[in-house]
């Protein structure tokens, strides 16, 4: 694996696009390996698109630009300038919120984040943010969603872990709000260094504020509708996707009366170069990830810790920091298949809450589709933003310092985690 | 001497007791090898997808699978009769079943003709009972109920059969479909529920035991053939005996899994018209062209 | 040969845009459907099948538009010379990784056409391996224009054979 890995670097390095750094480095396992069929890349990078749960990804990114086309947006954008107008950075407040929101519609960080991208990205950009650091916001704004339930790193983890998952959506609400507002500390104080301006400077009248309300009301309405349909049964994530278009279709023709031919056309081909970029990537890492779970990396690195420490607390800051790391490589829901069974055992051995540790663990591992040098959400966003990973980087540096230090505290005071499950489902 | 290593997968969680299993297989094989064959198991499907792991065997690579007759089926189809509803309803049958003409014939044209080396298949995962939140005493309480099946057509036919709809979805997708009630119900062995916490989703468990679920350990017929001869029959000698030790486990401790899902509020149905879902069940076999194939084995078993 | 490139990314646009729209009114439909206890398990089936040819189709599309991440921290501050060669090396080592693709994805779907699809004996699952080579080859095409392009227009290139 060393290699492999080295060989990444290095044509990341030259410039060559992550996507096929991923794949030719991850094919150079193979040539150390002969006992290995050659056609094996092939087909893991094929198994991946017929993973139905990575149908949600492609089906919220065709509904964030069909969103964007059928006037829904802009009504948003109307109401969010009116509802946060007089605070600095004001949109990037609300994309915080409107990641929350979408936290109990779907369970994908990376699916968020693309869809929040092409909605109001380029919005974000327009009132003078750089591109930079609107990347950074809706990249780790989206780790709200895996953990407001209903979120697939929970469900994988508990069912690796034995873990209860019913406890575990109950324990990932309070860290959520604590995340939102360690960034939203975070985007204020860089709006208020910055300068950035506030939109208005005028508080809104009663009249504009129903007005604005009025207009968003589709919008408003689409989250709602999407969190009843999941929560009455109707649909599972991937079709709530697919349903998601389909209501943005419906509204812009029908009710907003603004999606014509041309800005149908004009949604399909946008999506068509997002679902390309960001499938391709996702499917050729399955190359990449064959080695490090037939060389067991991770058992290698377990064994290490308790080497070190037993000491629950100083076990449990090195697994996020371990995990932190790993995620630099390494997605979140690999990185939760592949640590769950090694760092459980050692959590639980040493005496943790497997609900703590969890979403402990979650937010670590979430973290991940964060980071450079290979990140899904950060690629998502990157692409969308059109912002290049360096400069993405730099100025995301404030938001993994906030998350990372929620990660210590929820560490440290399992009270914040273990408060609402116990309070909900009684031992 | 030259040392072998067979990298075998599964797609059960590490606690399950197969997982175990496969580890006391590995074990034993290193010790009675004197470390020559290692076996190194992979849990959760870490090395791929069921079907991708087959046809990486197919073309000779050291990898193995715990597979099911559905799957083998879609290279030799008579094999996929060991899936149907009351097929094989004991250990006792799983091992006369071993020893059938047909059983050995099917293997044979799974090695010749597919690359696919059946090790062994004295590995069995229980009774698989319905597992609802309304009671199922006959086959037309389940009409119109929504069953998660595999998606195999095997599968779904054997279910549409007993009288459910049968709705595809993968193991992972279970649990959430269940809490949006996406699907009403899934049929599947004692030991799967108290491991994805199934419990939590639904109430009663009735006891039909429509399929005993018999699973088979394949290997690369080339890479099996390249192995030592006494490296090859340890591997079966032991493949059997975990097998059939795990097995017998897991059927004792259906009881105690039981009275732990009683005792976290699940209701086991009385009163199931065991007759009624028997009758029903033969009718998947017509419809799957796997009557013949049927009667041929129940036949040599001296079932019938 | 670069009018068949323009009208093969034309007919890859349209092809892969209504495997998309599909996968949408598929799995919707399923939904519903299951909703009215009807479950038609087909429609997901298909919707996957799609889902395969249409990524590896826009895969493209996306490669023909740049729009495939890379990170040019270090490349952006190099000579417009060494930034062509490296873009070079870059390309002929996606290049030679494509061509190995191709052959690596036909060899798979002929060894495994008796693999089937989602367990539908009539349907081989070689009808969703042949997305990968079929899509590396437009890849490779696209790949070949991008190092043409690199060499004989005037000298602009950029990370990762960014070029236009
Ligand atoms: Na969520
Ligand atoms: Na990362």
């Amino acid at each position: 694996m060393l290699i492999v890995a080295l060989t990444f670097v290095f044509l990341l390095v030259i410039g060559m696009p992550v996507a096929f750094a991923i794949a030719i480095s991850g094919a150079t396992y193979f040539l150390q390996h002969p006992e290995l069929p050659l056609t094996i890349p092939v087909q893991v990078t094929v198994s991946q698109t017929q993973n139905f749960a990575l149908l949600a990804v492609p089906l919220f990114i065709i509904a964030g630009n069909f969103l964007n086309h059928s006037g829904i947006t802009e009504r948003l954008l109307t109401l969010a300038s009116v509802l946060t107008g007089r605070l600095r950075g004001g949109l990037a407040q609300v994309s915080l919120t409107l990641s929350a929101l979408m936290g109990g519609v779907s369970g994908s960080a990376i699916a968020d984040a693309a869809m929040q991208s092409r909605m109001i990205g380029e919005a974000m950009v327009n009132r003078g943010m750089s591109r930079g650091f609107v990347a950074g916001v809706l990249s780790f704004g989206s780790i709200l969603t895996p953990l407001i339930p209903p979120g697939i790193g929970m469900i994988l983890y508990g069912t690796i872990g034995q873990v209860s998952i019913g406890r575990l959506f109950a324990a990932g609400i309070v860290p959520a709000l604590l995340l939102w507002l360690a960034l939203a500390v975070t985007v204020s104080l860089t709006a208020r260094r910055r300068g950035y301006p506030a939109e208005r400077d005028t508080r809104p009248t009663a009249r504009e504020f129903t007005q604005a309300l009025r207009g968003g009301i589709f919008a408003l309405l689409f989250p709602v509708i999407l969190l009843l349909g999941l929560r009455m049964g109707v649909f599972t994530p991937s079709e709530i996707g697919a349903f998601a278009v389909i209501y943005a279709i419906f509204v812009g023709i029908a009710i907003h009366r603004k999606l014509n031919r041309a800005s149908f056309i004009e949604a399909v081909e946008g999506s068509l170069a997002d679902v390309g970029a960001i499938m391709f990537l996702i499917a050729l890492s399955a190359i990449f990830t064959y080695g490090i779970v037939l060389d067991r990396v991770p058992e290698v690195v377990s064994r290490w810790i308790l080497s070190l420490t037993d000491n629950l607390h100083l076990v449990m800051v090195l697994v996020v920091l371990i995990v932190i790391a790993a995620g630099l490589l390494v997605d979140a829901t690999v990185l939760i298949i592949m640590l769950t069974p090694i760092f459980l055992p050692l959590a639980r051995q040493l005496g943790a809450d497997p609900v703590h540790f969890g979403i402990v663990f979650i937010v670590a591992a979430t973290i991940g589709n964060f980071t450079p040098p290979v990140g899904a959400a950060m690629y998502a966003v990157c692409s969308i933003i059109k912002v290049g990973v360096g400069s993405y980087s730099r100025e995301s540096l404030p938001f993994i310092l906030a998350v990372t230090l929620v990660a210590l505290v929820l560490v440290f005071v399992p009270g914040v985690v273990l408060f609402l499950p116990e309070a909900l489902f009684a031992r | 001497a030259q040392d072998y290593t067979l990298r075998f997968n599964h797609v059960l969680g590490p606690s399950e007791p197969y997982h175990q299993g496969f580890t006391q297989w590995a074990e034993r094989v290193a010790e009675r090898s004197d470390g020559r064959l290692k076996i190194d198991v992979f849990h959760s499907a870490q090395l791929g997808v069921e079907e991708d792991i087959i046809e990486q065997m197919r073309q000779g690579a050291n990898v193995g699978q715990n597979t099911d007759a559905a799957r083998l089926g879609n290279y030799v189809p008579s094999i996929a009769v060991v899936n149907g509803p009351y097929f094989a309803e004991s250990l006792e049958d799983v091992a006369k079943l071993a020893d059938t003409p047909s059983m050995q014939a099917w293997q044979e044209e799974l090695a010749k003709d597919h690359g696919l080396k059946v090790v062994c298949f004295d590995w069995v995962q229980g009774y698989r009972h319905f597992f609802t939140n309304t009671p199922i005493t006959a086959p037309d309480d389940l009409d119109g109920l929504r069953i998660r099946t595999p998606p195999a057509p095997i599968w779904q036919e054997s279910i549409s059969a007993l009288g459910a709809a049968p709705t595809a979805m993968a193991f992972g997708d279970m649990y959430p479909g269940l809490q949006q009630r996406a699907i009403d119900g899934v049929e599947l062995v004692y030991n799967n529920i108290p491991a994805g916490r199934f419990y939590e989703v639904l109430s009663h468990v009735s006891e039909t035991g429509h399929i005993m679920l018999v699973n088979f350990q394949v290997v690369s017929n080339a890479w099996f053939e390249g192995l030592p001869e006494d490296l090859q029959a340890i591997l079966v000698e032991e493949c059997k005996t975990a097998g059939q030790e795990t097995s017998a486990a897991i059927l004792e401790s259906e009881q105690k899994v039981k009275a732990d899902l009683v005792a976290k509020g699940m209701t086991v149905v009385e009163g199931v018209d065991m007759a009624a879902f028997r009758a029903a069940g033969e009718n998947a076999y017509e419809a799957l062209n796997l009557g013949d194939a049927r009667r041929q084995v129940l036949s040599e078993m001296g079932k019938e | 040969m670069r009018q068949l490139h323009q009208w093969l990314g034309r007919l890859e646009a349209v092809v892969a845009g209504s495997f998309l729209l599909t996968m949408v009114v598929l799995i919707f439909i399923g939904g519903i459907a299951r909703l009215l206890r009807v479950p038609q398990n087909w429609t997901i089936d298909i919707a996957t099948c799609l889902f395969a040819w249409a990524c590896f189709l826009a895969a493209d599309i996306a490669w023909r538009r740049d729009a495939l991440m890379s990170i040019d921290l270090l490349t952006a501050r190099l000579s417009p010379a060494l930034r062509r060669g490296l873009a070079t090396v870059n390309l002929c080592l996606i290049a030679g990784f494509l061509a190995y693709v191709i052959w690596a994805g036909i060899r798979l779907s002929w060894v495994s056409r008796a693999r089937s699809f989602q367990g539908i004996p009539e349907i081989s699952y070689a009808l969703v391996t042949m997305s990968l080579p079929a899509g590396a080859a437009l890849l490779l095409m696209t790949t070949g224009f991008k190092l043409y392009d690199l060499w004989s227009r005037d000298n602009r290139p950029g990370p990762g054979g960014k070029v236009a």
